[in-house]
């Protein structure tokens, strides 16, 4: 414990100590006064500033979008132009997450996403996607967002990790419809069956939701989502007798929740992120059917520092039941994402 | 009378640009002995499917088309998948070994392998004027094993679907059609239940939206044949209806491969209400697949001088 504990502190001073470094807002071009690129929200905007290691303006990423959309805000533009040689489609992209939530951007196709994180609380997870054909993600991860009690009087809430889910996203980029349309993913996340102290639990849940742009340096992201768990095991306290119940067994008011997020950029390279989401919670031995699966309130804060347009590192605070107001519940976290258009490169080669 | 008629034929005689999309105004590349393998292997190509339902098409003369999917969440330990092998036969007609749709007793989405052979209708193809082909498949025999009796499930199916554009609307294109499916279910093995037979007259629709030249959107719902019978009962066997609804993209990375995607509904209808409703998302699956397509016929003109336009 005091090795990991270690580990997590050492990780976190090297992640400060790398993201405290701000350049100066560099400035801009003669042509436009925006960001970057808007690459995995929709297209790239011509006569943008030029990228990290990116061409011309023919090299802008095909993402499916309008050519003429606003530019991405998030653009990790540069401080200064560094040499400059045809490579190909690349730079930074929309993220499909804010920290915990989903956004409406997905990846430009053929593009890797792949997300590390840990926090204090000892939790390691991963999340891994590829976007197809502008207009689909798929994804592979890990959370550690679902937890477990014994009954509602448990003060020790654990955690369940790893909790494997794959993902499937498709959705409309932003713009790509009509003027001012924000960016639209209906998204499907299901875990493989997890066996935990003898009892099967699975999660699922259905999320559509928007994203847009509010001028050049924020943007906010609503969404709503439809959750369904289920638990088998003896949660009627007779270790003989097992028994399943889901959550989709039980009212709208439980499993329909809202979700959100804000991304605002206060510097050219970092971002300020808040979202709030929803996460399982399983009760094996409460009386009550109703609390045996609850949804949860977690509410996520932190910053985002792009180290570079394939690499960005976040770190915040979870608080994963903000309904408990228990602070000492809460987590810090730190992770970094990185993005690869080298699978993109080799299939516009192949054409 | 004959005014109405001949108003008719003439607006489709001045209309009569096929409304084609741009990768599918051909099916299959020309064979031809100068053409470099990466310009045959560029197509164009046709798909004759969306993801489990056939379309009006085909994959053309000289062509192989390889299809697979898999779903990854359906049912713990269990990676249902479906798979295609269609091989051109001419211009209008195709050969097949698929899987069609079905759903197994134990409520999986679990397909049937058949053999078949889809056609294209030969009518003139005009804007705005569906087009029309029949599949037929002929079922093979699944067996499953519960305990020490043997499941045996087949299903053949005629497909008779319609492929319909827009030139207004040139990003959308509609199928649909109808699937009669004869369904039989008999049990062996420690039980000796005569074979239970019914034909099911099972409604499919589609659409695929073109959103950039490699991707669509595609959705399908259908009716497919749905099997009950509880294991270690005393319960006969019975067909009904489920609903099956996908929602996905089919990209093609390269021409001649094209990646699929979609989540997936399953709603059982038959007989009764069903046990659980639309909001049982953990019944929701993932489905991934892909479509290779061989132009054998140019890639042996281009190595041997065989099959030659």
């Amino acid at each position: 414990m005091k090795k990991s504990c270690g580990l997590i502190l050492t990780t976190v001073l090297l992640t400060a100590a790398i993201a405290r470094a701000q350049p100066p807002p560099p400035p801009p071009p003669p042509d436009e006064g925006g960001g970057g690129d808007a690459a995995g929200g929709g297209g790239s905007g011509s006569g943008q500033p030029a990228q990290i290691g990116s061409g011309s303006a023919g090299d802008a990423p095909l993402t499916g979008g309008d050519p003429s959309q606003p530019a991405d805000p998030y653009a990790t533009t540069p401080g200064v132009d560094t040499p400059k040689k045809r490579v190909g489609p690349r730079g930074p992209i929309n993220l499909p997450e804010v920290l915990t939530t989903p956004t409406g951007w997905l990846l430009p196709a053929a593009v890797i996403y792949s997300r590390t994180s840990i926090d204090t609380g000892g939790g390691v997870t991963s999340d891994s996607r590829v976007g197809l054909g502008d207009v689909a993600e798929f994804g592979l991860a890990t959370t550690d967002a679902v937890r477990e009690r014994d009954n509602l009087q448990d003060k020790q809430v654990d955690r369940i990790q790893p909790y494997v889910t794959a993902s499937f996203r498709v959705g409309v980029a932003e713009d790509r419809l009509f003027d001012q349309q924000p960016g639209v993913t209906l998204g499907y996340r299901k875990s493989f069956e997890r066996n935990h102290d003898g009892y099967k639990t699975r999660i699922a849940e259905l999320t559509l939701v928007a994203s847009k742009h509010l001028g050049p340096n924020a943007a906010i992201h609503v969404g709503g989502a439809l959750w369904d768990a289920s638990v088998e095991g003896s949660i009627d306290g007779d270790p003989d007798a097992r028994r399943e119940i889901a959550l989709h067994e039980g009212p709208w008011s439980n499993k329909l929740k809202a979700f959100g997020g804000i991304e605002v950029r206060p510097l050219p390279r970092s971002q300020i992120l808040v979202d709030f989401g929803w996460s399982p919670e399983f009760c094996y031995r409460c009386s009550d059917d109703r609390d045996k699966i609850r949804l949860r309130p977690t509410l996520s804060w932190g910053v985002r520092y792009a180290v570079a347009d394939f690499m960005n590192i976040e770190s915040g605070v979870r608080v994963p039941d903000i309904a408990s107001a228990n602070l000492l519940d809460a987590q810090i976290f730190g992770q970094v994402t990185f993005t690869s258009w080298a699978l993109r490169r080799a299939v516009d080669s192949l054409k | 009378m004959v005014r109405p008629l001949v108003s008719l034929l003439t607006a489709l005689t001045m209309t009569r640009v096929a409304a084609a999309d741009p990768i599918e105004m051909a099916a299959g590349p020309e064979r031809n002995k100068d053409h470099t393998v990466t310009k045959i292997m560029r197509g164009p190509f046709m798909t004759s499917r969306l993801f489990s339902m056939p379309t009006a098409d085909v994959i053309g003369a000289y062509m192989l088309s390889l299809s697979g999917d898999g779903s990854l969440l359906q049912q713990t330990g269990l990676l249902t998948s479906a798979g295609v092998l269609a091989i051109g036969f001419g211009d209008l007609a195709q050969l097949e070994y698929r899987h069609s749709a079905a759903i197994s007793i134990t409520g999986v989405n679990a397909p049937l392998p058949g053999v078949g052979v889809q056609v294209k209708i030969p009518i003139p193809e005009y804007a705005n004027v569906p087009v029309f082909g029949v599949a037929f498949r002929l079922g093979v025999p699944r067996t499953e094993t519960f305990g020490g009796t043997d499941v045996i499930e087949q299903v053949t199916d005629l497909y008779i679907v319609g492929r319909w554009r827009f030139t207004r609307f040139d990003w959308l294109t509609l199928h649909g059609g109808t699937r009669i499916s004869s369904a039989a279910i008999s049990l062996g093995g420690d039980r000796d239940v005569d074979k239970v037979k019914k034909t099911l007259y099972l409604p499919t629709a589609g659409y695929d939206i073109r959103m950039n030249p490699s991707a669509r959107i595609v959705g399908e719902v259908a009716l497919a044949p749905q099997f009950h019978w509880m294991p270690g009962t005393e319960e006969q066997p019975s067909i009904g209806y489920g609903l099956l609804g996908r929602l996905g993209v089919r990209w093609a990375i390269v021409p001649s491969v094209i990646i699929d995607g979609s989540i997936g509904y399953q709603l059982e209808v038959a007989n009764a209400a069903p046990p659980s409703g639309a909001d049982a998302v953990l019944q929701w699956d993932i489905r991934l697949g892909a479509e290779v397509f061989v132009p054998w016929g140019a890639l042996a003109c281009r190595a041997a001088g065989m099959f030659c336009d």
